[in-house]
């Protein structure tokens, strides 16, 4: 519905990416991918680990590069084909702190925090697939990722992300998801169980362990999400074009290093990249710059035939209030008008740019991307829509709550035509004083506790269960 | 004389105007004013000024930015002279800052680094991806007042634990005042690896530096 640049400009970019790529590089801090990266044909630096990728490198790995991918979930009719050409939300990612749903307290997060979190974005209808909301930070380390990976496994039956923090975790991450999928041999038919998400090291530059994990995944053809996590004036140009021309060359060497070593592993390709606020040093998220940059990085995807992936829709408001709603909803809809194929951090549970999960929010979020989705789905035009027949039916005398083919038309298209909102106020001023005069904060509250009290998941197999809480034993034995 | 020279060093700092903090300084030294003068009145007073501008929101961090750098090219020319005469400058204390080992993040570092310099503290920036043992290297090199550990990875969080114990190891704890920070840092995490003190942001760990170089030199 959106198109922000013109087909001239987006040649520009592309153009200009191209150079960037050919004359400038990429500081790659992995002898092994450098290698690769070598045998295929890309100028090397090995002393400064700095790779530059000519054109056709990057050509040929594009056209290798799937332009969907059916991310499977446990519940096979919940699964989701990314990039056909609907926009799919996920949930936020990631939140050290949570803002506690009884007390009000900031405090830090629990992994009875991830667990509400998945199970709530499981009952969320608009969150499509499902990312690690929460990073525990009662569970030791060494297996931190492998006790969220059997958290979410059993708290959604919708596709779920994994996390990927670190070479070792994610390999045990991998050994979980395979018995999620039925097996090794399972899991090698369908990795889309699972997918996993990356950023680089803004400018220009990939550390050894994103690029270890991004091995992984191209070996077992694990779909993953990469995006540019540039911040305009600070570790990317202040021109909004210029950060999306970085942008673009960072990508693209996971694109070419990926499909070197994993030909058809599917990339979501994307951009976490927004502004820095020059006045406070903070990465500004919730900015309309922000929607700008996935408007036209969105253009340059589907320009490359692949699906584009990206955050938009997070919110720097310390609380749910005003301002939080207008940042994840500016954003968010942007992406979505733009044609974005997933809109990451979409349902935003989180308050703080990332950093503190709140439970209001994310009921909040889910009520305004309802409302976005609505806005989608645009208008349905026919000659039943147009409704010519019911016009003259009602004619002069009657209306649509007095005819009665009116009143079996409106039943008729009703919930086609119009979006029912949850905790929404619509009702009167009196109803509303009747109902407490609660603002939608309080609202939304209720409805968490609703469906935290209520909301149930298929367990897992019992069997399969057992053998991913082995995964986590066997790691704790060997410590590290 | 001395007093225009004065205003435009200050004004070639809150400017970020390089060649004019350059000139001035040249003027400076041709009219023999001390070199202590012309920091403290000069190109310092126009940091501080730019620096408590940044804290209230008023000046954007490029202008800041620049500011030091300006401060830096004129105090490059008078470092030589400050040397042969033998004075001080006094600072409100040294600060050795780094990224851990295996983290090449950058950019919330360096904003604090220039913070801290921009509020007068001498500031040693020692990169990204620093191994333990050049922590400890540039410790005893710089004896610092603060030691300053970024780290914006969980992965790369447990490098920070490493460090402070070492220093403890090598009995080194009770000469440095450690501060962490990072995305993923909390207030709790600090306490829990014994480091000294967390800032969630640079204008806090700027408060923070003060406080902490505070209690070291009662």
């Amino acid at each position: 519905m959106l198109q922000l640049l013109s087909r001239d400009e987006i040649q520009a970019i592309h153009a200009a990416a191209t150079e960037v790529l050919e004359r400038v590089g990429i500081l790659i801090q992995h002898d092994k991918a450098l290698q690769i990266l070598k045998d295929a044909g890309a100028a090397v630096d090995e002393k400064k680990k700095v790779v530059k990728f000519p054109e056709d490198l990057v050509r040929e790995a594009l056209r290798k590069t799937p332009s969907s991918v059916l991310l499977k979930a446990r519940d096979r009719k919940r699964s989701i084909l990314i990039g056909d050409g609907k926009s799919y939300f996920t949930n936020a990612f990631g939140a050290h702190y949570t803002i506690d749903l009884e007390t009000g307290e900031r405090r830090l997060s629990t992994l009875r925090d991830l667990e509400d979190f998945t199970l709530l974005s499981d009952y969320f209808p608009t969150v499509d697939y499902i990312k690690p909301n929460i990073i525990p930070q009662d569970v030791p380390k060494n297996i931190l990722e492998q006790t969220m990976t059997l958290s979410m496994f059993k708290s959604a039956e919708k596709h779920c992300s994994v996390i990927s923090l670190s070479p070792d975790g994610f390999r045990d991450v991998i050994r979980m998801s395979m018995i999620l999928a039925g097996g090794e041999d399972e899991f090698m038919k369908n990795p889309s169980i699972i997918d996993a998400g990356f950023n680089n090291v803004p400018p220009l530059k990939y550390s050894e362990e994103i690029i270890d994990m991004i091995l992984e995944c191209a070996r077992y053809r694990i779909p993953f999400d990469i995006s540019t996590g540039a911040l305009a004036s600070a570790s990317g140009p202040v021109t909004l074009a210029g950060t999306i021309v970085q942008g673009i060359a960072e990508n693209q060497a996971i694109v070419v290093l990926t499909q070197l070593v994993g030909p058809g592993t599917p990339i979501m390709w994307g951009s976490c990249a927004t502004i820095l606020d020059q006045r406070c040093g903070t990465a500004a998220y919730g900015s309309p710059e922000n929607g700008l940059i996935h408007a036209a990085f969105i253009q340059l995807a589907h320009y490359y035939g692949i699906p584009y992936y990206g955050a938009a829709g997070v919110v720097d408001s310390k609380l749910p209030d005003a301002q939080a709603a207008y940042e994840n909803a500016i954003n968010a809809l942007i992406a979505t008008l733009a044609g974005a194929d997933v809109v990451h951090d979409a349902v935003y549970g989180i308050v703080e740019s990332g950093v503190t999960a709140c439970y209001e929010q994310f009921a909040i979020s889910n009520e305004i991307c309802a409302a976005i989705k609505r806005i989608a789905k645009g208008i349905r035009v026919s000659k039943e829509t147009l409704g010519v027949n019911i016009i003259e039916a009602v004619g002069h005398e009657k209306n649509y709550l007095t005819s009665l083919d009116a009143l079996k038309f409106t039943k008729k298209h009703l919930l086609e035509e119009q979006w029912q909102p949850s905790i929404t106020d619509r009702s009167s001023r009196a109803e509303w004083e009747k109902r407490g005069s609660k603002n939608i904060v309080q609202r939304a509250r209720e409805k968490v506790e609703e469906i935290l009290a209520t909301h149930e998941v298929e367990p897992l197999d019992k069997d399969d269960e057992a053998r991913m809480t082995e995964v986590i034993k066997e790691r704790t034995r060997r410590g590290g | 004389m001395t007093s225009s020279i004065l205003e435009e060093l200050r004004e070639a700092v809150i400017e970020g105007d390089l060649e004019k903090s350059e000139s001035a300084v040249k003027k400076a030294m041709e009219a023999n004013i001390p070199p202590l003068e012309a920091i403290t009145n000069g190109l310092a007073k126009g940091v501080r000024e730019i620096g408590d501008k940044f804290s209230r929101g008023e000046v954007f961090l490029v202008e800041l930015i620049m500011a030091g750098e300006a401060m830096k090219a004129g105090m490059f020319l008078l470092l030589p002279k400050i040397k042969a005469t033998k004075t001080e400058i006094k600072t409100p204390g040294k600060v050795v800052i780094g990224t851990v080992k295996g983290d090449i993040h950058s950019i919330g570092k360096d904003i604090v680094a220039t913070l801290l310099e921009a509020n007068g503290f001498e500031v040693i920036n020692i990169g990204e991806d620093i191994p333990t043992e050049v922590f400890l290297d540039k410790m005893k090199e710089h004896k610092p007042d603060i030691l300053g550990l970024s780290s914006l990875l969980t992965t790369t969080m447990p490098m920070q634990k490493e460090i402070i114990d070492s220093i403890e190891k090598a009995g080194l704890r009770d000469k440095v005042k450690i501060i962490i920070g990072g995305a993923p840092t909390t207030k709790d995490w600090a306490e829990k690896i014994g480091a000294d003190g967390w800032a969630g942001d640079a204008v806090s760990a700027v408060d923070l530096a003060r406080q902490l170089v505070a209690e070291k030199k009662p």
